[in-house]
């Protein structure tokens, strides 16, 4: 009698022990182990696996936000000096993102690598915001990108729209000459009337902030000076040397384009490591609590077995006894 | 007067004037003795892969790299 009741016990934690879903650990974890109704114990060796999985890819990401960390300090700096190149280009001729013409090309700029967060697709997402709001009649607005991510997510939608994709920009530490030659080849190969140039701008190290920058062609100055506002008063200015307003309009719209483009490209590679700071932070953090979740399920499933064991010895020693 | 005004020779020959002013950056920083000469020509190192596209088809990159490849 006893007996029976002590075996109908044993019996009643089996079915405890497996399926039961435990929060955070996906069911999958036990149900593997779908043990047929009766059997005593579920293998910790699974949940003790896990465990050390989880282990490893949170030393991992500690390790990953720690090297962005300190990428980070050091791009910032650079990112900072270099705001001072365009500062004077924005005094003299302003910056008119409400101008309107025919060839828009938008330049966007995103990262090579991942697990960066979301700053990639925000790019993305205002980059082809911009294309809708730039379309209409007799106006053209096609893309440059650079990095792969961006790459990746505008060539689902937007393949015919695309000029040029360039990538394995930071192989080398990022430095001027590159980027001006990189701007040099945009301008050869590409017909514009303004350039929007779309990228994460770093404020700090939890806000980064998509902005834009245009950039207007020689041409476009010239019929925006007449309409007045800031470019009018260039007229103001006097031209030394041999040369025309229109040569220095070039001159300009060229260097403008350079200095631009390096700021942009230094911005959002300072805001890439803040973003995979943060990312990597919140993917460690998310890593500890489920290795905790997984330690309380790993101690309840080895207790219950430990009790199940018990249980079988004592029936069986009273069974014994008689 | 302005198709009288002579071109810069630079815009002549096909270059902007990102390319002029590279060159000429390069000039000043082979100037420098070393070893500033030495760091400054590290910042002056070129790699990208840059790839044209025809019609939502893109063609073969063409890696633009001042290291060598093997």
């Amino acid at each position: 009698m006893a007996m029976a009741a002590l075996r109908r016990e044993g019996r009643r934690f089996a079915p405890l022990l497996s399926p039961r879903p435990i929060a955070g650990v996906r069911s999958s974890l036990v149900s593997e182990e779908d043990a047929p109704f009766g059997t005593r114990s579920i293998s910790t060796q699974v949940v003790r696996n896990r465990m050390k999985s989880v282990r490893n890819i949170q030393k991992i990401t500690k390790a990953m936000k720690m090297v962005a960390a300190s990428k980070l300090r050091a791009i910032q700096v650079r990112a900072e000096n270099s705001r001072g190149l365009w500062q004077p280009f924005t005094a003299l001729l302003g910056d008119t993102p409400s101008v309107d013409v025919k060839k828009n090309v938008i330049v966007t700029i995103s990262s090579d690598k991942g697990l960066c967060g979301g700053i990639n697709s925000t790019s993305v997402k205002i980059s082809k915001a911009l294309h809708k709001l730039s379309s209409g009649p007799e106006k053209e607005t096609k893309y440059v990108v650079l990095g792969e991510k961006a790459k990746a997510q505008l060539v689902r939608d937007s393949k015919k729209d695309i000029l040029l994709t360039i990538s394995e920009l930071q192989k080398n530490p990022l430095n001027y000459t590159q980027v001006s030659v990189l701007a040099d080849d945009i301008l050869k190969n590409v017909e514009f009337d303004a350039l929007r140039i779309i990228f994460n701008k770093f404020h700090s190290v939890v806000s980064f902030l998509p902005t834009m920058s245009t950039i207007l062609s020689p041409e476009i100055v010239e019929r925006e000076a007449e309409a007045g506002g800031k470019l009018g008063e260039l007229d103001s200015y006097e031209i030394e040397g041999g040369e025309t307003k229109a040569e220095i309009l070039q001159n300009l719209a060229e260097f403008q384009f350079s200095c631009v483009l390096f700021n942009a490209v230094l911005e959002n590679a300072t805001s890439e490591q803040g973003a995979r700071m943060s990312a990597m932070d919140s993917s460690s953090r998310n890593a500890g609590e489920m290795l905790d979740r997984l330690t309380l399920t790993y101690n309840r499933t080895r207790q219950a077995s430990i009790t199940t064991e018990l249980i079988e010895i004592i029936s069986g020693a009273s069974a014994l006894e008689g | 007067m302005a198709s009288n005004a002579a071109v810069p020779f630079w815009r002549a020959a096909g270059m902007t004037y990102i390319t002029y002013s590279n060159i000429c950056a390069n000039l000043v920083r082979n100037c420098l003795k070393e070893p500033y000469k030495a760091e400054a020509l590290t910042r002056e190192k070129v790699h990208f892969s840059i790839s044209t596209w025809n019609d939502g088809k893109p063609e073969k990159p063409v890696l633009r790299s001042d290291t060598l490849e093997d």
